[in-house]
């Protein structure tokens, strides 16, 4: 009988408005535990972060340091060669590169000189990757 | 229109500093939507505790994720859909038991008597509404909160549980139509009665 009279526009009006009536209650102080949790949690993981960054940069060295030393246990000669030619390379070649500044490398110069710019591309590569880190390394991590 | 302008701005720089991980912009996002983040993990049944387990996962989660929040969806119905997955997934892992079809419910709403008419006299219908909701199956409980309390359209409900638009109008149907009988008491004295 009532179901009858029951309006079914009258009943969404009713559903819709008692629902978006209810409040429903939140645990006090979750806004201030929440905030909380998230600094630890960012703190956590920027830790995370170095200690991974310390724990690749420590590899890296275990793992240069034993190609070293097995490198020149074995090719004593090439070894001592490519150190060679790195030193010389700073100090004398150094000169011609600088010269070279505003003129163009040859790829037949850079494959010449491998060992010297492979090491110049490894010292400028750090030294982009630290300044980026520096600028905005902290907000890559939070994001 | 020159308020609306301004309104845009202003949720769009709101946006922009919730992305770039500004705590007083989240602190403002939480106090927002923490009463929707524990109104979806209460009624997916989460004892008080849990919900405030979850709660504070979706946020975490939201804190995460908002910087690849795209705008595409609305603010709200992105949350929801967080809020929903982790309440889902919390209930997948920790009780076993519970089960996504609304079969199992179904059964326990059919074998619930209407309550009698004196026990509902004197209680707002707000109040008898929402008890009436939460005797629906869960999965019809959410579609009904999300259409008739968040004004979701049924592709969002749709995104927000991850099921098909067919499935949402089902879960509606059968919700509004279950609760009608389990409201029809409380009709009987609020329309038979009065107006």
């Amino acid at each position: 009988m009532v179901a009858g009279k029951l309006n079914e526009d009258k009943f969404d009006e009713i559903l819709g408005q008692s629902l978006r009536r209810h409040s429903e209650p939140v645990p006090a102080g979750f806004t201030e535990r929440m905030l909380s949790q998230i600094e630890e949690a960012v703190q956590k993981e920027i830790l995370a972060r170095v200690v991974l960054q310390e724990r690749l940069a420590l590899a890296g060295c275990l793992v240069f340091g034993a190609l070293a030393t097995i490198g020149i246990t074995i090719f004593p000669g090439r070894v001592a060669g490519v150190l060679r030619g790195i030193a010389t390379g700073f100090t004398e070649q150094g000169r011609a590169v600088v010269d070279g500044i505003g003129q163009t490398i040859s790829i037949e110069t850079v494959r010449s000189e491998w060992q010297l710019y492979a090491v110049l591309a490894l010292v400028l590569g750090f030294a982009v990757y630290s300044f980026v880190d520096m600028l905005v390394g902290d907000r890559l991590r939070m994001a | 229109m020159v308020e609306k302008i301004s309104e845009k701005r202003q949720k769009k720089k709101w946006l922009r500093l919730l992305r770039s991980g500004d705590h007083e912009a989240f602190a403002e996002f939480i106090d927002k939507y923490k009463e929707t983040v524990f109104l979806c993990c209460r009624r997916l049944g989460l004892r008080e505790a849990e919900a405030e387990d979850v709660a504070s996962e979706t946020f975490l989660a939201v804190y995460k994720a908002i910087g690849r929040y795209s705008g595409q969806a609305e603010l709200s119905t992105w949350l929801w859909s967080i809020a929903y997955r982790q309440g889902i997934n919390y209930l997948r892992k920790n009780r076993k038991q519970w089960q996504l079809e609304a079969e199992l419910d179904e059964q326990i709403v059919r074998s619930k008597e209407p309550e009698p008419a004196t026990a509902i006299q004197g209680r707002e219908t707000e109040k008898i509404v929402w008890e009436a909701v939460g005797q629906l199956p869960r999965l019809w409980a959410m579609a009904i909160i999300l259409y008739y309390r968040e004004e979701k359209s049924v592709a969002d409900i749709a995104e927000i549980m991850k099921i098909k638009e067919n499935t949402v109008k089902t879960y509606l149907f059968r919700g509004r139509d279950k609760l009608k009988q389990i409201l029809r008491t409380a009709f009987e004295e609020d329309i038979d009665g009065g107006r």
